[in-house]
C-alpha cells in the first residue's frame, strides 16, 4: 500500500510546517537577518569588482545572479533542519521517534521538506523584492533552463539532506552538536560553491571538490541557472545529484542501523 | 505463549573510566579506558495477555534498560525477547505499531502545535480507521478530561496535561500492550488519580496488557496485581501483589484512645510475646503485632477488657515499606516466610 505509507509521510511534512508557522515572530527575523545577509554579501562582491571587468571567469552580472542563486539554493534546507535532526538524537527525544511504526530518516526527511517549503518561500520572496534592485542579471530565457534548474534544486535538496543527516548520526557519538553543526557548515560552504565559486579554486582544489557530494548542492544549480551547462550537461549533472543523493541516502541507513545498534541513547 | 516473553534477557554497557582531575581527563583523551557496567543481569520474564504488572526497583536498578530492550529501542546484549510474536529489535516497526508507550519523562507530542494536530498525525502514522479514531478520541477526551486543552499546543500545558494527552495519544491505535515508564511521576493528586482510572478501564474493556515502572507505589497498589521487583539488574521478586503483602507486610497497628490510663494494662501488654507497645500519652496509645499470631479483635477484646475505649482505628503495614526495607537490603525476598 504505498500510497497509505506515503500519507503518513505527507502528514508528518504536513505537521512540520505547522510547527515552523507557529514561530510568526521568528520567521519575521529570519527573513531580515537572511535579507541582511544577502546585502552582505552582495557589497563584498560589489567591492571585489570594482574597476574590474571579470573575476575568476565570472562577469559582474554572472556573479550578481550566481550570490542570488547560491542564496535560494542555500536557504531551501534550512537552519532549522540543520540542528533539529542532531537535536533528537542529543536530548535523547529519538527514542519516542523509535517507537512509531515509521522509519526514522525518511520521517526526518519529510519533515525537513515540510519546513523547506517555508523557508523556501521565504527566500523566493527576497529574492524577488531583490531582483528589482538590481539590473543585469544574467537571466537564462529558455524555459527549458528553468525546468532544469527546478529539478536542480530538488537534487540539491537531496543531497543537502544526505550530508545533513549523515553529521547528525555522528551525535550519537557525541554529547555535543556545535562542533559537529559548524564543521560540517564549514565544509559544505566551501567545497559545494557558496563561498567562492568552484572555479576560483586552484585546479587540484577545484578537481577534488567537483568529485565530491557537495558540488551537488550549489556547483549544480548555477551552473545550469547561468547556463555555463549545455542541455546535455545539465542532465548529466542532474544525475550525478541524483547518484550522490541515493549514495547519502543508502550510506545514512548503513549509519543509522549501525549507530542505533552501538550506541545507547541518551537520558536515561 | 505468553504476550510478553523475554529469555536470558540482559544488557551491558561501556562506560568510560577516568581517573580524577584535568590529568585524569587528559589520560583518557589518549587511553581511553572503559569497563564494562552490566545494566541488567541476564532474566526471564513473561506476562500474559491482560495482565497488568509492576516492575519496580531503585533509580538505576534496570527497569528502563528492560522497558527500552522490550520496545525495541535499545538491542539486548543478549537474550531473546518475543512481544506478541514478534522480536521488538529485529522487527521495529512491526512492534512499534502494536505497542503503545508513555515515558514519563518526554513527550510524543509536537511542541508548536495543537494537540489535536498531534494526534490526527498519529491517526496517519498508525493507520487507525476514521471511525476507531473518533470513537477512542471522544472516549479519551472525555475520561480524560483533554476538552478544556486539546486546542492548545503542548507548549502550553501544564505537566498534569500533557500527561494525559500523552496518555491518549499511546492508546489511539488500541495497541494490545501499553508500556509505561513512571507515568505518574510529578502529578498531583487528582491527575494521578484520573490518569489510574483511565488505564484500569483500559485494560478491563479492552484487555490491554499494561506493564508499568514507578516509584508510587499508590499506582501499583491501585492497579497492578502482579509485582515485579528489580534490584542490581536481577528480578528479586516476581508474583502477586497479595503475597508480597502477607508474607512480609505482616505488621499491623491498632491505635486506641481510652478514657482513663491503664497502667496495668501496659503492663500486660508489653509483656506479652509478639506484641509491641508505644505510648503517646496517658490516654492514647498504639499496640503492634504480627498479624499472623493475633487477630484484631483478639487485640481490641483485650484491651477492652480492661476499661473503656473511646476510639481506635487500625493500620495495616503498605507495600511502600516492603519495598523499602527490599531497597535498603534489609529483606531477603527469597527467602520464605517463617
Amino acid at each position: 500500500m504505498p500510497v497509505v505509507k506515503l500519507k503518513k509521510y505527507r502528514s508528518i511534512a504536513n505537521r512540520s510546517l505547522q510547527n515552523v508557522l507557529s514561530y510568526r515572530f521568528s520567521y519575521v527575523v529570519t527573513f531580515l537577518s537572511n535579507a541582511i545577509n544577502l546585502l552582505a554579501v552582495y557589497f563584498l562582491w560589489a567591492g571585489i569588482y570594482g574597476g574590474r571587468e571579470t573575476v575568476g571567469g565570472y562577469t559582474w552580472d554572472q556573479m550578481k545572479t550566481y550570490l542570488l542563486v547560491t542564496f535560494l539554493a542555500n536557504s531551501v534546507l534550512s537552519w532549522y533542519s540543520e540542528t533539529a535532526i542532531s537535536g533528537k538524537i542529543l536530548d535523547g527525544s529519538v527514542a519516542v521517534d523509535l517507537l512509531k511504526p515509521i522509519d526514522f530518516q525518511t520521517a526526518r526527511f519529510s519533515e525537513t521538506l515540510g519546513t523547506s517549503l517555508l523557508e523556501g518561500g521565504i527566500s523566493t520572496i527576497i529574492l524577488v523584492i531583490f531582483s528589482f534592485f538590481i539590473s543585469g542579471l544574467a537571466l537564462p530565457h529558455s524555459a527549458l533552463v528553468y525546468v532544469l534548474f527546478a529539478l536542480s534544486l530538488l537534487g540539491a535538496i537531496a543531497v543537502k539532506f544526505g550530508v545533513v543527516y549523515l553529521a547528525a548520526l555522528l551525535c550519537f557519538w557525541s554529547t555535543g552538536s556545535m562542533g559537529i553543526v559548524w564543521t560540517r557548515i564549514a565544509l559544505t560552504n566551501l567545497l559545494s560553491g557558496a563561498l567562492v565559486p568552484l572555479a576560483f579554486f586552484p585546479g587540484w582544489l577545484e578537481r577534488t571538490a567537483l568529485l565530491l557530494p557537495f558540488q551537488s548542492i550549489i556547483h549544480t544549480p548555477t551552473m545550469i541557472f547561468l547556463e555555463q551547462a549545455g542541455t546535455l550537461e545539465s542532465l548529466k549533472l542532474i544525475g550525478i545529484q541524483c547518484f550522490w543523493g541515493a549514495a547519502l541516502w543508502i550510506a545514512g541507513k548503513f549509519m543509522w542501523n549501525w549507530a542505533v545498534r552501538q550506541v545507547t541513547i541518551h537520558g536515561g | 505463549m505468553s504476550i510478553i516473553e523475554a529469555r536470558g534477557l540482559s544488557k551491558s554497557f561501556m562506560q568510560a573510566v577516568k581517573e580524577p582531575g584535568l590529568a585524569g581527563a587528559v589520560k583518557h583523551l589518549f587511553i581511553p579506558k572503559h569497563i564494562e557496567k552490566i545494566a541488567v543481569q541476564p532474566l526471564n520474564l513473561s506476562v500474559e495477555a491482560g495482565e497488568t504488572v509492576a516492575y519496580v526497583g531503585p533509580n538505576g536498578a534496570g527497569k528502563s534498560t528492560t522497558i527500552k530492550m522490550l520496545t525495541g529501542i535499545l538491542m539486548p546484549s543478549a537474550g531473546s525477547i518475543s512481544v506478541n510474536g514478534i522480536n521488538p529489535y529485529k522487527k521495529r516497526m512491526e512492534n512499534a505499531a502494536q505497542i503503545g508507550a508513555v515515558f514519563g519523562q518526554r513527550t510524543q507530542l509536537w511542541w508548536d502545535i495543537p494537540i489535536v494536530e498531534s494526534f490526527s498525525l498519529l491517526k496517519d502514522i498508525y493507520q487507525i480507521p476514521e471511525p476507531v479514531y473518533k470513537a477512542n478520541l471522544d472516549q479519551f477526551t472525555e475520561l480524560l478530561g483533554m476538552n478544556e486543552f486539546i486546542h492548545l499546543s503542548a507548549r502550553k500545558l501544564s505537566l498534569g496535561q500533557r500527561m494525559r494527552a500523552d496518555l491518549a495519544a499511546a492508546l489511539l491505535h488500541n495497541p494490545p500492550i501499553l508500556y509505561l515508564d513512571e507515568p505518574t511521576i510529578g502529578l498531583d493528586v487528582s491527575v494521578k488519580q484520573k490518569i489510574r482510572e483511565f488505564i484500569k478501564k483500559i485494560n478491563q474493556e479492552q484487555q490491554t496488557t499494561v506493564m508499568l515502572t514507578t516509584h508510587d507505589l499508590g499506582d501499583i497498589e491501585d492497579l497492578c496485581k502482579r509485582l515485579i521487583i528489580i534490584d542490581h539488574g536481577s528480578i528479586i521478586y516476581d508474583g502477586s501483589l497479595s503475597e508480597v503483602k502477607s508474607r512480609f507486610a505482616r505488621n499491623r497497628v491498632i491505635f486506641f484512645q481510652v478514657g482513663v490510663p491503664m497502667p496495668e494494662l501496659y503492663n500486660l501488654l508489653s509483656q506479652t510475646p509478639g506484641m509491641k507497645l508505644d505510648r503517646q500519652n496517658e490516654q492514647e496509645f498504639s499496640v503492634s503485632f504480627d498479624r499472623y499470631e493475633y487477630t484484631a479483635s483478639e487485640v481490641v477484646s483485650r484491651v477492652m477488657k480492661h476499661g473503656e475505649v473511646i476510639d481506635f482505628r487500625m493500620e495495616d503495614a503498605n507495600i511502600e515499606q516492603v519495598i523499602k526495607a527490599v531497597y535498603d537490603g534489609n529483606l531477603d525476598l527469597n527467602q520464605k516466610g517463617e
